[in-house]
Formats: structure tokens, C-alpha cells, sequence
């Protein structure tokens, strides 16, 4: 599948050199791996955003020239020529035939791996934008982000491997989103646990605060750890309407 | 001192190296450090060691850390701003961080986060102005 690399990459080869693109893929995140077919709306500002405040910094002819051809390079294989199968409720008009709720364009459901350190900064950045799309604010979107990198490098430091899942929804109280950290690890002993939520709890690599501090972060919060069971969190954040 | 090691591009466009290291950037006596990056284990203790070295050699007084491109910072990254603000204090300079967004600011109180061990300036040249008058 053509990602955002591959188009981005096409038109910017020639314009700018290889080293500056890497370094404007790598601001991009996972927004960058992502298919062309499958950006949203709001994730298409997003990259065109960021590409623009990199181009006129690094472009050497028109940047606004190039910006348009990489727009239209987003553009173009969202209009349905290379099939983006079961795709995200971007384009308005193709609403797939999904179990229809309400709102469709809100039931949206992700679900990433978590493994490495890069990971957490894919899983931030997907919350993020996440976050902004359902119509969070710009402050609860960054502690959305923050309260996923907590959780991810819990999941990466601890268990060694997991699944974050991001899930929108709405209701007539505004939009929220929901958070579940999920792994198979160690799980969290009762006497640590309430050392953590005491606030005394010191960990070799991190502060140990960061369960306390998505605690602190979120509307919800819930936390279903044991032995042999491994650690659950849920959590939601509620936007303020 | 061997730093920046730049990240290679494959034919396909798609490796992705993490050894990245942070230049350092020495103005009069201050070291000025620009993270635009992922701050990770490794990252962070080579930033560490490197800046104590730095400190050293060029008699620092003050050390700055822009930290404006960082969208988010989480606990773990305020441990490892600690513990540099820490051992740069140990070694008889000052370690200001600079450039913290609003919305980063709020989430760490919200937290209940500290960012104790450094001091904080708005920006950079606040920080340098502040750090003049160790001079």
C-alpha cells in the first residue's frame, strides 16, 4: 500500500535531500507509515501542516508549489482508484456499512502493538490525533498524548509487550475517548500497587508515578492487575461541553 | 568530540536508525542542548554523560535545554530533565530548561509531576540573560 512516505517521498525527491525528508518523516510519526488511502481528514491538515512549516525552512524552489503537489498526492488515492478496503470513515461520502451507529464517523477503533520505545511515540502520536479529530480539545488532546506515553512505557518496561486501543465515542454529553493498556506481564503486587497510589513507590528506570499520574489525567480510570493475569488499564477522557 | 550520527536512508526510503546523538552547542560558558527528538534511555544517559564531560572541559556555568519542539512529556522524561538538572547542580553549574509548552506545563501540574531539580526560563534568551549574571 502507498504510504505517506511513498507519496510525500516522490514529490519531494529532487527538492530537498534525503537526510532533511528522513528527519520530516520522523516529525510525522506513524502519521508517516500510514496509508494514503486511509488519512482522515484531519490527519491530512496535520501532515500538511507539518510539511509546510518543514518546506519553507529546507525547500529550494517554491515551497508553495511543492506543498500543492504533495497535497495532491494525499488527495489522490483517496478518491477510490487504489481501494482502501474497509478504510476509516474519511471520505464523507463513502460511509462504509459498518454495524452503524449514530454518529459513524466517532466509532472509530484502533488497536497498536507496543514493544519498543518507538512504539510509545507511534501510540502518542495516533492518540493525539485521535484526540483532535473527535474534537478534543488542544490541552486534553497533550494529556492524552501524555497519559498514552505513560501507559505505552509502562507496557514497554514492564511487560515487555502489549496493545494500547483507542476508542472514540459520543454521546449527548460531548465526545470522549477511551484508553485500554493492555499486557500479559508480571502485573503489579498489592503491596507495590499501594505504594504507587501513595505516591512512594520508586522505580529503577522511570519515577514511579506514572500509573498515578494518568490516574490524576483522566475522567475514568480503571485497573485490573494480578499475577499470572497481567495489567489492564482503562481510562477515559471526557471532552468539556 | 564525535556527535551527530546521522540516520541513513536505504533505497526504499524506510530504515530508521535511533542512534541519534544530540549536539551540544557551546555559547561563551554555557552549553546549549535543542532535543527535537524522542528522548529514550540510551539518548538520554549518552546526553548525560556528554553534557558532565562538556561542563568540564569548557567550564561551563550554565547548561540549557531547549525543550520547545517536545510536544509531550510525560514522567519519564521529567526524571531524566531531574536527573541532568541534577548532576550538571552537583558539578557547580546551573541547568535551565527552556521553551516549555503551555499545554505540556499544565499536564505536569495535573500530574503532580516536579520539575525540581532545574531551574525554568520562558525561552532562550531569558535563560542566557539569567545565566549572565553568574558571570
Amino acid at each position: 500500500m502507498r504510504t505517506v512516505e511513498d507519496a510525500v517521498g516522490a514529490v519531494l525527491s529532487g527538492a530537498i535531500s534525503a537526510i532533511t525528508q528522513r528527519s520530516i518523516f520522523n516529525r510525522l510519526g506513524g502519521l508517516a507509515r500510514t496509508p494514503v488511502g486511509q488519512l482522515g481528514p484531519v490527519e491530512r491538515q496535520t501532515v500538511l501542516k507539518e510539511l509546510e512549516s518543514s518546506l519553507r525552512l529546507f525547500a529550494r524552489g517554491s515551497s508553495a508549489e511543492l506543498l500543492a503537489a504533495c497535497e495532491r498526492a494525499l488527495t489522490e488515492g483517496t478518491g477510490g482508484s487504489s481501494g482502501g478496503s474497509g478504510a476509516t470513515a474519511g471520505t464523507p461520502g463513502s460511509s462504509s456499512p459498518s454495524a452503524g451507529g449514530a454518529t459513524p464517523a466517532k466509532g472509530i477503533h484502533k488497536t497498536f502493538a507496543v514493544e519498543q520505545e518507538k512504539d510509545i511515540a507511534t501510540a502518542r502520536l495516533e492518540a493525539w490525533s485521535e484526540a483532535v479529530r473527535i474534537g478534543l480539545s488542544k490541552f486534553t488532546a497533550v494529556k492524552v498524548a501524555t497519559a498514552v506515553s505513560e501507559l505505552a512505557r509502562n507496557i514497554v518496561f514492564y511487560a515487555g509487550k502489549g496493545t494500547v486501543e483507542l476508542r472514540a465515542t459520543e454521546d449527548d454529553r460531548g465526545p470522549s475517548l477511551h484508553i485500554v493498556a493492555r499486557d500479559k506481564g508480571p502485573g503489579i503486587e498489592p503491596r507495590k500497587l499501594e505504594e504507587i497510589w501513595a505516591g512512594t513507590y520508586k522505580s529503577q528506570r522511570g519515577m514511579g508515578k506514572g500509573l498515578l499520574a494518568v490516574k490524576k489525567l483522566v475522567t475514568d480510570f480503571h485497573l485490573d492487575t494480578g499475577a499470572g493475569k497481567g495489567t489492564t488499564v482503562t481510562c477515559v477522557f471526557r471532552g468539556d461541553r | 568530540m564525535k556527535r551527530s550520527t546521522v540516520a541513513t536512508t536505504g533505497s526504499d526510503g524506510r530504515s530508521r536508525t535511533s542512534d541519534q546523538n544530540l549536539a551540544i552547542i557551546q555559547i561563551r560558558n554555557c552549553l546549549l542542548v535543542s532535543i527535537q527528538t524522542e528522548l529514550h534511555d540510551q539518548l538520554a544517559l549518552d546526553l548525560q554523560e556528554s553534557l558532565m564531560e562538556r561542563v568540564r572541559s569548557a567550564d561551563a556555568r550554565g547548561v540549557i535545554l531547549d525543550v520547545s519542539a517536545v510536544e509531550v512529556i510525560d514522567s519519564y522524561i521529567t526524571r531524566i530533565l531531574n536527573d541532568i538538572g541534577k548532576s550538571v547542580r552537583f558539578m557547580g553549574a546551573e541547568c535551565y530548561i527552556v521553551g516549555i509548552r503551555p499545554a505540556v506545563a499544565m499536564t505536569l501540574i495535573e500530574m503532580g509531576v516536579e520539575l525540581d531539580s532545574v531551574n525554568t526560563a520562558l525561552n532562550l534568551d531569558l535563560a542566557l540573560e539569567r545565566l549572565e549574571l553568574f558571570q
